[in-house]
Protein backbone atom coordinates (compact mmCIF):
# COMPACT_ATOMS: atom_id res chain seq x y z
CA UNK A 1 0.00 0.00 0.00
CA UNK A 2 2.97 2.63 1.15
CA UNK A 3 4.71 2.03 -2.48
CA UNK A 4 1.24 2.49 -4.34
CA UNK A 5 0.84 5.69 -2.84
CA UNK A 6 4.07 7.04 -3.82
CA UNK A 7 3.53 5.52 -7.06
CA UNK A 8 0.21 7.21 -7.56
CA UNK A 9 1.38 10.23 -5.78
CA UNK A 10 4.42 10.46 -8.24
CA UNK A 11 1.67 10.21 -11.30
CA UNK A 12 -0.82 12.57 -9.90
CA UNK A 13 1.77 15.08 -9.47
CA UNK A 14 3.25 14.56 -12.22
CA UNK A 15 0.41 14.89 -14.83
CA UNK A 16 -1.00 18.04 -12.95
CA UNK A 17 2.04 19.58 -13.75
CA UNK A 18 1.83 19.15 -17.45
CA UNK A 19 -1.39 20.27 -17.54
CA UNK A 20 -0.56 23.26 -16.36
CA UNK A 21 3.15 23.57 -18.35
CA UNK A 22 1.77 21.64 -21.81
CA UNK A 23 1.25 24.98 -24.83
CA UNK A 24 -1.50 22.50 -26.18
CA UNK A 25 -4.67 22.20 -24.93
CA UNK A 26 -5.47 18.52 -26.28
CA UNK A 27 -2.31 17.45 -24.59
CA UNK A 28 -3.79 18.87 -21.25
CA UNK A 29 -6.49 17.65 -21.84
CA UNK A 30 -5.13 14.04 -21.64
CA UNK A 31 -2.83 14.31 -18.70
CA UNK A 32 -5.72 15.64 -17.08
CA UNK A 33 -7.16 12.41 -17.95
CA UNK A 34 -4.40 10.55 -16.45
CA UNK A 35 -4.36 12.69 -12.93
CA UNK A 36 -8.14 11.37 -12.65
CA UNK A 37 -7.06 7.60 -13.08
CA UNK A 38 -4.26 8.12 -10.46
CA UNK A 39 -6.66 9.98 -7.99
CA UNK A 40 -9.21 6.99 -8.76
CA UNK A 41 -6.22 5.10 -7.40
CA UNK A 42 -5.82 7.03 -4.56
CA UNK A 43 -9.40 6.14 -4.04
CA UNK A 44 -9.30 2.24 -4.57
CA UNK A 45 -6.31 2.52 -1.49
CA UNK A 46 -8.51 4.49 1.01
CA UNK A 47 -11.30 1.24 0.43
CA UNK A 48 -13.58 3.30 -1.49
CA UNK A 49 -13.95 1.49 -4.76
CA UNK A 50 -17.21 3.16 -5.55
CA UNK A 51 -15.80 6.70 -5.55
CA UNK A 52 -12.98 5.61 -7.78
CA UNK A 53 -15.39 4.10 -10.61
CA UNK A 54 -17.08 7.11 -10.58
CA UNK A 55 -14.25 9.11 -10.45
CA UNK A 56 -13.05 6.98 -13.98
CA UNK A 57 -16.85 7.38 -15.61
CA UNK A 58 -18.15 10.64 -15.00
CA UNK A 59 -14.37 12.84 -14.68
CA UNK A 60 -12.25 10.57 -17.16
CA UNK A 61 -15.24 9.86 -18.92
CA UNK A 62 -18.13 12.09 -19.47
CA UNK A 63 -16.35 15.88 -18.26
CA UNK A 64 -13.28 15.07 -20.36
CA UNK A 65 -15.42 13.89 -23.51
CA UNK A 66 -16.75 17.13 -23.30
CA UNK A 67 -13.76 19.30 -22.89
CA UNK A 68 -11.88 17.27 -25.75
CA UNK A 69 -15.00 17.93 -28.02
CA UNK A 70 -15.31 21.76 -27.18
CA UNK A 71 -11.61 22.11 -28.07
CA UNK A 72 -12.01 19.92 -31.38
CA UNK A 73 -15.10 21.70 -32.19
CA UNK A 74 -12.95 25.39 -31.18
CA UNK A 75 -10.29 24.97 -33.98
CA UNK A 76 -7.34 23.88 -31.97
CA UNK A 77 -4.79 25.22 -34.46
CA UNK A 78 -5.73 28.54 -34.04
CA UNK A 79 -6.49 28.34 -29.92
CA UNK A 80 -2.92 26.87 -29.13
CA UNK A 81 -0.75 30.26 -29.38
CA UNK A 82 -1.76 31.84 -26.56
CA UNK A 83 1.19 32.57 -24.02
CA UNK A 84 1.10 34.24 -21.15
CA UNK A 85 3.36 37.36 -19.75
CA UNK A 86 6.32 37.16 -17.73
CA UNK A 87 4.98 39.29 -14.37
CA UNK A 88 1.80 37.22 -14.83
CA UNK A 89 3.94 33.98 -14.06
CA UNK A 90 6.16 35.25 -11.58
CA UNK A 91 3.23 36.42 -9.77
CA UNK A 92 1.74 33.12 -9.89
CA UNK A 93 3.77 30.96 -9.36
CA UNK A 94 4.75 33.52 -5.80
CA UNK A 95 0.14 33.03 -4.87
CA UNK A 96 0.42 29.45 -5.47
CA UNK A 97 4.09 29.14 -3.46
CA UNK A 98 2.54 31.55 -0.72
CA UNK A 99 -0.85 29.26 -0.69
CA UNK A 100 0.93 25.68 -0.56
CA UNK A 101 3.89 26.65 2.54
CA UNK A 102 0.32 28.36 4.33
CA UNK A 103 -1.25 24.95 3.83
CA UNK A 104 1.61 22.42 4.96
CA UNK A 105 2.13 24.90 7.66
CA UNK A 106 -1.25 24.53 8.94
CA UNK A 107 -1.16 20.02 8.41
CA UNK A 108 2.57 20.36 10.46
CA UNK A 109 1.45 22.38 13.65
CA UNK A 110 -2.51 20.83 13.20
CA UNK A 111 -3.11 18.30 15.76
CA UNK A 112 -4.01 14.96 14.66
CA UNK A 113 -7.88 14.25 15.31
CA UNK A 114 -8.76 10.77 16.90
CA UNK A 115 -11.22 8.85 14.93
CA UNK A 116 -14.62 9.63 16.01
CA UNK A 117 -17.27 7.29 13.79
CA UNK A 118 -17.67 3.70 13.24
CA UNK A 119 -16.90 3.19 9.68
CA UNK A 120 -13.70 1.39 10.13
CA UNK A 121 -12.26 0.12 7.10
CA UNK A 122 -12.80 -3.70 8.41
CA UNK A 123 -16.73 -2.96 8.61
CA UNK A 124 -16.95 -0.87 5.18
CA UNK A 125 -15.38 -4.19 3.71
CA UNK A 126 -17.97 -6.16 5.52
CA UNK A 127 -20.93 -4.46 4.50
CA UNK A 128 -19.48 -3.29 1.05
CA UNK A 129 -19.05 0.33 0.43
CA UNK A 130 -21.65 1.38 -2.50
CA UNK A 131 -23.96 -0.09 -0.07
CA UNK A 132 -23.28 2.39 3.24
CA UNK A 133 -23.04 4.93 0.25
CA UNK A 134 -26.54 3.99 -1.23
CA UNK A 135 -28.01 3.86 2.24
CA UNK A 136 -27.03 7.15 3.50
CA UNK A 137 -27.05 9.01 0.24
CA UNK A 138 -31.25 7.77 0.59
CA UNK A 139 -32.04 8.56 4.34
CA UNK A 140 -29.62 11.35 6.13
CA UNK A 141 -28.82 13.34 2.68
CA UNK A 142 -31.81 12.66 1.03
CA UNK A 143 -32.48 16.59 0.64
CA UNK A 144 -29.13 17.52 -1.35
CA UNK A 145 -29.59 14.23 -3.56
CA UNK A 146 -32.58 16.13 -4.56
CA UNK A 147 -31.36 19.32 -5.08
CA UNK A 148 -28.56 17.93 -7.19
CA UNK A 149 -30.79 16.50 -9.58
CA UNK A 150 -33.00 20.25 -9.65
CA UNK A 151 -28.67 21.60 -10.41
CA UNK A 152 -28.43 19.51 -12.94
CA UNK A 153 -31.48 19.90 -14.77
CA UNK A 154 -30.49 23.54 -14.09
CA UNK A 155 -27.42 22.78 -15.78
CA UNK A 156 -29.11 21.49 -18.93
CA UNK A 157 -30.90 24.64 -19.75
CA UNK A 158 -28.19 26.59 -19.00
CA UNK A 159 -25.59 25.22 -21.29
CA UNK A 160 -28.33 24.99 -24.21
CA UNK A 161 -28.65 28.92 -23.62
CA UNK A 162 -24.95 29.59 -23.76
CA UNK A 163 -24.21 27.29 -26.87
CA UNK A 164 -27.04 28.98 -28.80
CA UNK A 165 -26.74 30.56 -31.70
CA UNK A 166 -28.85 33.88 -31.15
CA UNK A 167 -29.45 35.32 -27.41
CA UNK B 1 -2.20 11.04 7.00
CA UNK B 2 0.00 14.03 6.62
CA UNK B 3 1.37 12.05 3.16
CA UNK B 4 -2.40 12.54 1.80
CA UNK B 5 -2.70 15.89 2.71
CA UNK B 6 0.58 16.74 1.60
CA UNK B 7 -0.34 15.40 -1.70
CA UNK B 8 -3.55 17.10 -1.53
CA UNK B 9 -2.12 20.56 -1.26
CA UNK B 10 0.72 20.29 -3.75
CA UNK B 11 -2.02 19.36 -6.53
CA UNK B 12 -4.31 21.97 -5.31
CA UNK B 13 -1.36 24.43 -5.92
CA UNK B 14 -0.57 23.37 -9.20
CA UNK B 15 -4.44 24.05 -9.89
CA UNK B 16 -4.56 27.52 -8.70
CA UNK B 17 -1.26 28.41 -10.43
CA UNK B 18 -2.77 27.01 -13.47
CA UNK B 19 -5.75 29.26 -12.94
CA UNK B 20 -3.85 31.99 -12.29
CA UNK B 21 -0.78 31.90 -15.21
CA UNK B 22 -2.94 30.50 -18.14
CA UNK B 23 -4.57 32.36 -20.61
CA UNK B 24 -6.63 29.97 -22.86
CA UNK B 25 -10.40 29.95 -21.19
CA UNK B 26 -10.23 25.72 -21.43
CA UNK B 27 -6.92 25.20 -19.90
CA UNK B 28 -8.00 27.58 -17.23
CA UNK B 29 -11.37 25.06 -16.78
CA UNK B 30 -9.12 22.27 -16.45
CA UNK B 31 -6.82 23.67 -13.94
CA UNK B 32 -10.04 24.03 -12.06
CA UNK B 33 -11.25 20.56 -12.26
CA UNK B 34 -7.54 20.05 -10.52
CA UNK B 35 -8.62 21.78 -7.81
CA UNK B 36 -11.69 20.03 -7.20
CA UNK B 37 -10.22 16.86 -7.83
CA UNK B 38 -7.61 17.42 -5.11
CA UNK B 39 -10.49 18.84 -2.42
CA UNK B 40 -12.20 15.50 -3.08
CA UNK B 41 -9.36 13.11 -2.37
CA UNK B 42 -8.72 15.35 0.77
CA UNK B 43 -12.43 14.39 1.52
CA UNK B 44 -11.56 10.85 0.75
CA UNK B 45 -8.60 10.89 3.06
CA UNK B 46 -9.91 12.94 5.97
CA UNK B 47 -13.17 10.49 5.82
CA UNK B 48 -11.23 7.40 6.21
CA UNK B 49 -8.86 8.28 8.57
CA UNK B 50 -11.74 9.80 11.21
CA UNK B 51 -13.77 6.25 10.31
CA UNK B 52 -16.64 8.78 9.02
CA UNK B 53 -18.66 8.02 6.31
CA UNK B 54 -19.90 11.46 4.96
CA UNK B 55 -16.64 12.98 3.35
CA UNK B 56 -17.50 10.18 0.55
CA UNK B 57 -20.83 10.92 0.07
CA UNK B 58 -19.65 14.92 -0.44
CA UNK B 59 -17.18 13.38 -2.86
CA UNK B 60 -20.41 12.33 -4.68
CA UNK B 61 -22.04 15.52 -4.43
CA UNK B 62 -18.73 18.11 -5.82
CA UNK B 63 -18.86 15.38 -8.84
CA UNK B 64 -22.43 16.41 -9.66
CA UNK B 65 -21.55 19.92 -9.11
CA UNK B 66 -18.41 19.78 -11.31
CA UNK B 67 -20.67 17.93 -14.17
CA UNK B 68 -23.20 20.66 -13.88
CA UNK B 69 -20.11 23.53 -13.96
CA UNK B 70 -18.41 21.90 -17.09
CA UNK B 71 -21.69 22.06 -19.07
CA UNK B 72 -22.13 25.73 -18.20
CA UNK B 73 -18.28 26.94 -18.44
CA UNK B 74 -18.27 25.03 -21.84
CA UNK B 75 -21.21 26.51 -23.26
CA UNK B 76 -20.02 30.01 -21.77
CA UNK B 77 -16.62 29.24 -24.06
CA UNK B 78 -18.43 27.96 -26.98
CA UNK B 79 -20.43 31.60 -26.82
CA UNK B 80 -17.33 33.58 -26.16
CA UNK B 81 -15.24 31.68 -29.36
CA UNK B 82 -18.33 32.95 -31.44
CA UNK B 83 -18.50 35.93 -30.18
CA UNK B 84 -14.23 37.32 -30.06
CA UNK B 85 -13.10 34.10 -32.52
CA UNK B 86 -10.58 32.91 -30.07
CA UNK B 87 -10.50 31.69 -26.31
CA UNK B 88 -7.81 33.96 -24.88
CA UNK B 89 -9.50 35.26 -21.39
CA UNK B 90 -7.51 38.45 -21.92
CA UNK B 91 -9.95 39.47 -24.76
CA UNK B 92 -12.83 39.10 -21.81
CA UNK B 93 -12.74 42.39 -21.07
CA UNK B 94 -15.92 44.19 -21.53
CA UNK B 95 -19.94 42.85 -20.81
CA UNK B 96 -21.93 43.57 -23.99
CA UNK B 97 -20.64 44.50 -27.42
Amino acid sequence: MEALFYVFSFIAIFSALMVVTMRNPLTSALYLVLCFFALAGFYVILDMQFLAAMQILVYAGAIMVLVVLVIMLLNISRIKNIGSDLHQKIIGGLISLILFAEIVIYIINGAEKKPTGIFTGALIKKIGNTQIIGEFLFTEYMLPFEIASILLFVAIIGAYLFAKKKY
Amino acid sequence: MNNYLIVVSIIFCIGALGVIVRKNLIVVFMSLELMFNAANLGFVAVSNRLNLISGDIFVIFVIVVAAAEAAIALGIAIAFYREKGTVDIDKANELKN
